[in-house]
């Protein structure tokens, strides 16, 4: 039974982060996407399958929901999920591995940053010394430690993308090719990883297939049943209908986001651009670090105006 | 070339005329056939004409009857039942849908919830001690997982395999862990992390040692018993423990058994993993291990049932090797030297090749275990001798050997309820005889050129040599 479920967040959970955000609602959202863009892109350099990088998503969506994304530099997050998740698997990575494959994603050559030009192959862009790797491990390994902690230790994951071909085979595939509607709601749920609205840690494996699969239906003008299939799946309408809206909505916010903030896909997100955003928009806040300090102030400027 | 040879197969006139005339033939009989069809169908609508004009009319009649009975009585009237229902009253119950009782996360709590009482034991693979609960009162057993200080990988795998796999473990016979908490100096990677499992009296192994007289063998039944559902759950799931052993079997005071220290275990799903061979404490390692296979699965675990099965009879474990080689004697000792028969492809194995093995009758290097226990009857010792077979395809799964024989036959298992106690060892100090540790990462040892032609000699002449010879089966 657990092996299909996930802990989801709490409402206070989500409350809390909402109300006492460290980055106005825009820069967070982007911080995320960002982020999680480049763990799928560090997944694939470091040939892991896409379950994996699946999986260091949702833990990475989990863990900022307990933790402010500035209190740590966004790629060693990036890095310490996917290297969690890739040591319990069944295909490990090395520290080494990783550490190579975020520096070159950080470099100027790469290609996951496309400034219009080809990159010319300049293996001195990317080339780690001993001491860049030590403390590259370092940063990653107490991040691991430290994101263990905060999720209690609980590293379970279950992905909908078994489930969803379940799913289209209980509905004989909506009599459609099975590889094209198959890729698509497969498409579907790849997109719903780097949501801004983290659907991973607010909605369970079975809602997100059936909804990927309506999604693909319609894409596709397959006919589907006639009644209320999707309670066949345990999902009921209200909830169908959000994770398809947010399904669908995700290319409309990665396209506002690539508009609002140009400078956030020319190269690696940092928090010191983050900071300068800020800065340009007048207003300052400081980092995680200083983030509780804020709180406690706020705390105490509300018992003195009592 | 000549022109082609006309082929044997190829159609000639008489052939074709042959042909002209089936498919005549078939013309006909379909014509028949549909004509038949033809004249059934009229006779069908004919009758089927009749029957309407006879039913409309008998319904007028009923209408007729039932407006009288309607102006009587409140029943409804027949036509209504005939329209098909409103589509929206099939939707008004709400359909029950499945939802999962699920947690969420938060950090993990600090150490400073709980209060030392005494260590337990100190293992390879960590410390463990009974501990209270501030809050609650009530007692634990904190198990520390080791940590080594600028370990280039991080936090150690096996720990974190082991929280992985007891937080997704409920089952009777497997211990049960509550919580993780960890020290608090939570910056540090290298932060103590303890897991809190439920606390249990004994273990296995010290009752055996310290008892004076061996279980009963309804003991022994109702433990395996116990022990081969714990271990056919966790093969349900995927998992393979990988170093049970007494020492690792925890017994409660009310006779409850359950298997415990995770450190090796690991799921083995789909990819399959790449398996270490370096698992199982040696004394309890089945030989296709010992052998250097990376192909391994549930059933090397069975060869540990098997291995403890033997020590829960004797109290003395079955095979005390003093090095991996030693082992292997010892093994081929007890369950004779395998062949190709025995065990299919074994050669294979990348240790087997050096091997040289006795060239003996399969009679006189079989298996020797129903001689070593002769106190197991039949069924007890065919399991035994099937939990031990060297093949490991041979063995029974954990599911398979709980619908034993041996279980069924008298003495009946005990109840748990019914089990002598024993004074709780937890915290004294106590003597522990040697064993060996549960194997360490990265010390394969290969076995090399080893020569066991040796170990049955002499076993020949003692069986053919004197005049009789006492054989207990």
């Amino acid at each position: 039974m657990s092996l299909l479920a996930n802990p989801l967040a709490t409402p206070s959970q989500l409350y809390r982060r909402a109300s006492s955000l460290t980055l106005p609602r825009d820069l967070d959202e982007a911080v995320l996407v960002a982020t999680q863009c480049l763990t799928q892109a560090a997944g694939r350099l470091l040939q892991l399958p896409q379950s994996a990088t699946a999986q260091a998503n949702v833990l990475l969506a989990r863990y900022w929901l307990t933790e402010s994304p500035m209190a740590h530099e966004f790629s060693d997050v990036s890095a310490a999920t996917l290297y969690l998740v890739s040591k319990l698997g069944p295909l490990p990575r090395s520290p080494r591995d990783v550490s190579n494959v975020y520096a070159y994603l950080s470099s100027a050559n790469s290609a996951l940053f496309p400034t219009g030009e080809l990159p010319k192959d300049d293996p001195r862009a990317y080339y780690q010394t001993e001491a860049d790797y030590y403390a590259f491990q370092q940063r990653m390994l107490g991040l691991e430690a430290r994101i263990l902690q905060s999720l209690s230790f609980d590293t379970h994951v279950s992905l909908p993308h078994p489930l969803a071909i379940t799913y289209l085979q209980t509905l004989d595939f909506l009599s459609q090719s099975r590889t094209t509607v198959s890729l698509r709601t497969i498409q579907y749920l790849n997109t719903a990883l780097l949501s801004p609205q983290m659907l991973y840690v607010t909605h369970q494996p079975n809602a997100l297939a059936t909804a990927a699969i309506y999604n693909a239906a319609r894409d596709l003008g397959a006919k589907m049943p006639e009644h209320e299939w999707w309670e066949v799946f345990d999902v009921d309408r209200e909830e169908l209908g959000f994770l398809v809206v947010a399904m669908r909505s995700v290319e409309g916010w990665m396209q506002k986001l690539r508009d609002d903030f140009p400078s956030f896909g020319s190269k690696m997100l940092k928090r010191s651009m983050v900071e300068d955003e800020l800065h340009r928009r007048g207003l300052h806040v400081g980092n995680g670090d200083n983030a509780p300090r804020d709180e406690e102030a706020e705390v105490m400027r509300m018992m003195d105006s009592r | 070339m000549s022109s082609k040879p006309k082929s044997r197969w190829a159609s000639t006139a008489e052939d074709a005329e042959f042909e002209a005339r089936q498919k005549k033939e078939k013309e006909e009989r379909r014509r028949k056939k549909a004509q038949k069809l033809e004249e059934e169908e009229k006779k069908k609508a004919m009758l089927a004409a009749a029957a309407a004009a006879k039913a409309s009319e008998t319904a007028e009649t009923n209408d007729d009857n039932d407006n009288d009975a309607a102006s009587s009585s409140s029943r409804p009237s027949k036509r209504r039942k005939l329209t098909p229902e409103p589509p929206n009253n099939s939707s008004s119950p709400a359909a029950s849908l499945l939802r999962f009782d699920v947690g969420s996360w938060k950090p993990s709590r600090s150490v400073d919830n709980y209060d030392k009482l005494n260590d337990i034991e100190e293992g390879t693979y960590g410390w463990v001690a009974r501990a209270t609960e501030l809050a609650s009162g009530r007692v634990v057993a904190l198990k520390r997982l080791k940590l080594e200080a600028g370990d280039p990988n991080g936090l150690p795998v096996t720990g974190l395999r082991e929280i992985q796999i007891l937080k997704n473990c409920r089952h009777r016979n497997v211990v049960a862990m509550e919580e993780v908490v960890v020290g608090n100096d939570t910056s540090k990677p290298d932060n103590s992390i303890f897991l809190v499992l439920e606390f249990v009296e004994h273990d296995l192994k010290s009752i055996l040692e310290d008892m004076p007289e061996p279980f009963l063998s309804s003991e022994v039944k109702r433990l395996l018993l116990q022990l081969t559902s714990g271990v056919a759950y966790l093969h349900q799931n995927y998992i393979l423990h990988r170093d049970l052993k007494t020492s690792n079997l925890l017994l409660s005071n009310r006779g409850l058994l359950k298997i415990a220290d995770f450190g090796m275990a690991r799921y083995v799903g789909d990819p399959r993993p790449k398996l270490t061979q370096l698992v199982v404490t040696l004394w309890y390692r089945a030989p296709e291990l010992l052998l250097g296979t990376r192909s391994y699965d549930a059933a090397v675990d069975m060869w540990s049932v098997g291995c403890i099965m033997g020590e829960l009879i004797t109290r003395e474990p079955l095979l005390q090797g003093s090095n991996e080689v030693d082992q292997i004697s010892k093994v081929f000792e007890l369950c004779g030297v395998p062949t190709e028969d025995s065990w299919p492809g074994f050669r294979r194995l990348p240790n087997a090749r050096s091997l040289r093995l006795p060239k003996q009758s399969p009679l006189a290097s079989g298996s020797v275990i129903r001689a070593r226990f002769p106190n197991l009857t039949a069924a007890g010792a065919s399991l035994l001798n099937s939990l031990l077979s060297l093949d490991p395809d041979k063995r029974p799964t954990a599911k398979e050997m709980l619908e034993h024989e041996y279980f069924r036959q008298d003495p009946k298992p005990k109840p748990e309820s019914l089990f002598p106690t024993f004074p709780s060892k937890a915290g004294q100090e106590r003597r522990r005889r040697h064993e060996p540790d549960a194997p360490v990462r990265g010390q394969a040892v290969a076995l090399g050129d080893v020569d066991f032609s040796g170990i049955f000699q002499g076993r020949d002449k003692e069986e053919r040599g004197a005049g009789f010879s006492l054989r207990m089966v």
